[in-house]
């Protein structure tokens, strides 16, 4: 099959897939009415540059108009009009059914992770030598006050881990502590889960405010027996 | 002809490349999210404040797991009840939830709660304790012991603020059988005070959170479970179901009805265009 239309139809599907499902492969999915939005951009382009030319008009929407109208259309392609025009005004009506219907589901968690830490705590190294003393040392912390949520093995299957959402972050996952900086966890550990900023959604969370028990020498030990016990680096920039 | 006919099915697929941008929309998200809701059934009757009642048994349950509570000081490692089982039922003007969970044995000191967010302001779900950068709102808390035999309807704001309400708006109502416990909650859908309880408007997602006490004694004397020692969870979702509402379909009719009469004035059009 060959035509001016199909150009156009495989670039707007093209355009399409490459949004709704190879993007997400990379990061956040698109919401649908940005896609809706790119859709229409392609389809407006293209609109654009077929109607510059009168031959390429009549190439585009000759057939679509004699399809549409049934000029000399018959057999097979007639039922496959008659059946076009009766699903038309259904899509429309289940769009409008859908758009306008209370939703029945809980609002949508769009939290997010990973909030920009206060200023104060940017930039702050660890001053702990990582010597295998500190790291054991951190450890022994670490089993005692993390690990009945974040799971011996890191990994966020702690045995209280399963009443809470969003769950204990499973270090082991190359999401959490390996793209973080040591200052960032200091942050987060030091202040928990009521710390965060509202995209965090601080009144969801169980993760301790561990600055009322801990020491901060305490906790940057901890850090470093984290990233030992879950095989991670901290993020590093420069 | 045979230009003709592969004309024709390239405009077939334009059409259906046209009608995508509108397909896009339907509802696909939503069925990633089982259990972590707790919707109130709409009845007629009076809502049942017994957990023995039959009109329990036409209500699904939805069934949210427990930790022992390790989020703050004094924590506790190990905890009786692993879940928890809710059903909620309303009328428009009461609401009960039951509550049941397998507890081995039956003690005085068994206490089960559940818990609210009260008015626009976010709490945390640890006694509405104080968030580093948003201002939190207090929490409602219904609490039922098995020796007290009803519910205190009470009031938090941080830790070591929890306090019974001047107004007790809560009943509750518990039943033991077969190694589980059943425990009913009942209040109006709305109360007179907006500063201190959570108020329900059918239709609308609140939070919700649960806890459970084992009141077993150990050796020595003490309960097992009692105050910051106990069975949490953190917050889920609850609502009261809405009335039903009809006004989608007549938007979809109407919507129906203009995209044919569009569609019949454009092929007018158009078999006018090329009769000419
Ligand atoms: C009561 C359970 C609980 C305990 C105990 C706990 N955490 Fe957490 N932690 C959580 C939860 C839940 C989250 C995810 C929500 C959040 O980010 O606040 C989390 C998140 C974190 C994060 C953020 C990871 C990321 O990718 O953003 C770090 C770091 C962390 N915890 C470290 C610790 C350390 C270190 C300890 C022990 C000193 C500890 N936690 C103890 C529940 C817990």
């Amino acid at each position: 099959m060959k035509g001016p239309l199909i150009k156009p139809l495989v670039l707007t599907g093209g355009v399409y897939v490459v949004l709704k499902f190879v993007l997400p492969l990379f990061t956040a999915p698109l919401p649908s009415s940005l896609i809706f939005l790119y859709i229409a951009l392609t389809v407006t382009g293209v609109l654009i540059f077929t109607t510059l030319s009168e031959q390429a008009m009549e190439g585009v929407f000759g057939p679509v108009f004699r399809f549409l109208s049934g000029e000399g259309v018959g057999g097979a392609m007639q039922t496959a009009r008659l059946g076009l025009l009766v699903l038309f005004p259904l899509l429309v009506g289940w769009q409008t059914y859908s758009s306008t219907v209370p939703s029945d589901h809980p609002p949508a968690e769009n939290r997010t992770i990973h909030p920009a830490p206060p200023g104060e705590f940017a930039g702050l190294s660890n001053p702990i030598p990582n010597t295998p003393e500190n790291v054991m040392a951190g450890k022994g912390y670490y089993a005692a006050y993390c690990s009945p949520c974040h799971g011996a093995k890191f990994d966020g299957k702690g045995p209280a881990a399963g009443g809470f959402s969003p769950p204990p972050a499973n270090f082991v996952d190359p999401g959490t502590i390996a793209m973080l900086q040591e200052s960032y966890l200091f942050w987060r550990i030091k202040t928990g889960g009521v710390g965060l900023s509202t995209e965090g959604m601080p009144w969801k969370s169980a993760m301790p405010r561990w600055e009322v028990e801990l020491k901060d020498e305490q906790i940057w030990k901890i850090i470093m027996g984290e990233y030992d016990g879950a095989h991670q680096k901290p993020r590093t920039w420069e | 002809m045979r230009m003709r006919k592969s004309g024709h099915r390239a405009g077939l697929l334009l059409f259906i490349g046209m009608l995508f941008p509108g397909t896009m929309g339907l509802p696909v998200a939503g069925w990633a999210q089982e259990s972590v809701a707790v919707r109130a059934t709409l009845i007629a009757d009076a809502v049942p404040d017994d957990p023995t009642a039959s009109a329990w048994n036409a209500i699904a349950p939805s069934e949210f797991p427990l930790s022992p509570q390790v989020h703050w000081p004094t924590r506790i490692l190990q905890v009786t009840v692993q879940s928890v089982k809710a059903r909620a039922i309303h009328n428009g003007k009461d609401v009960a939830i039951m509550l049941e969970y397998a507890d081995p044995t039956e003690d005085p000191d068994d206490a089960a709660a559940v818990e609210f967010m009260v008015g626009e302001k976010k709490a945390h779900f640890a006694h509405g304790q104080p968030m580093a950068q948003v201002e939190g709102g207090p929490v409602n808390i219904w609490f039922w012991k098995n020796k007290d035999g009803k519910a205190v309807d009470m009031t938090a704001k941080g830790f070591g603020t929890l306090k019974a309400q001047d107004d007790q708006d809560v009943k509750a109502k518990g039943a033991y059988a077969n190694g589980e416990w059943k425990v009913v909650f009942t209040r109006p859908v709305t109360t007179a005070n907006n500063e201190t309880d959570t108020q329900f408007k059918p239709g609308d997602f609140v939070n919700i959170s649960f806890a459970v006490w084992d009141g077993k004694k150990e050796a020595g004397g003490d309960l097992k479970e009692k105050g910051s020692q106990k069975a949490i969870s953190s917050w889920w979702y609850f609502r009261l179901d809405p009335a039903p509402n009809y006004t989608p379909y007549g938007y979809a009719a109407l919507a129906i009805a203009l995209a044919a009469g569009f569609q019949f004035v454009v092929i007018r059009k158009l078999k006018k265009g090329s009769s000419t």
